[in-house]
């Protein structure tokens, strides 16, 4: 599964440390997700796709 | 996880390694072979390293106002028990088939009961400490 996580994070100018903080996760948590090596549970998609502003089907796209 | 509880698993991760060598100096102090001891200190050895790094991960972690465990370190956890529970069975095993093999590598007749348990410790705990060591820095947890 790809993510815009990396590319929603550079749009708000937000750090992976900072990130992380806001949804309650560790750094490197955000480091393998954004490597596409983790695929989080709905809860922590659902904080990260609030905490960068967009519907978690805009966040993760599914790759058949 | 506030300092106060990193503080309480500090102490009763110590307790470990403490326990098995006042345990080895005791069980193992007089006998003609020091493969008890030798299989002792090396369990002490890799229970320290993996304790060490373990608090120092959560340390930096609570040292950056983040979480010391989420939901990944958590599942690395358990994929790592699991894993190593797997293995750890082939290990056994082993430890059973080559026995004399193992005797004659230490230079003693025969492994004793606690001697034998003590290398699958040693194993299962090295077992473990190597897939947590995967899991955490490269695996894959799809």
């Amino acid at each position: 599964m790809k993510n815009r996580i990396k590319e929603l994070r550079a749009k708000y100018n937000l750090t992976q440390e900072e990130l992380a903080r806001m949804v309650g996760a560790r750094r490197e948590t955000i480091v393998f997700l954004e490597k596409g090596k983790y695929n989080p549970s709905l809860e922590l998609a659902y904080k990260i796709a609030k905490s960068l502003k967009v519907k978690i089907d805009e966040l993760f796209i599914f790759d058949n | 996880m506030d300092k106060r509880k990193l503080i309480l698993i500090t102490i009763a991760a110590l307790s470990v390694p403490a326990i098995i060598l006042f345990y080895s100096l005791f069980a193992f102090s007089g006998k003609d072979s020091n493969l008890g001891i030798v299989i002792s200190l090396a369990v002490l050895l890799i229970v320290v390293v993996f304790m060490v790094f373990f608090i120092i991960k959560r340390y930096k972690s609570i040292r950056d106002n983040l979480p010391a465990e989420d939901e990944r370190s958590r599942k690395v956890l358990v994929n790592a028990a699991a894993k190593s529970f797997y293995v750890s069975l082939y290990w056994l095993l082993a430890i059973g088939w080559f026995e004399d093999s193992l005797a004659d590598l230490f230079g003693i007749n025969q492994l004793t009961a606690s001697q034998a348990a003590g290398l699958a410790i040693a194993g299962m705990a090295l077992l473990f400490f190597s897939f947590w060591l995967y899991y955490d820095k490269k695996g894959k947890l799809l």
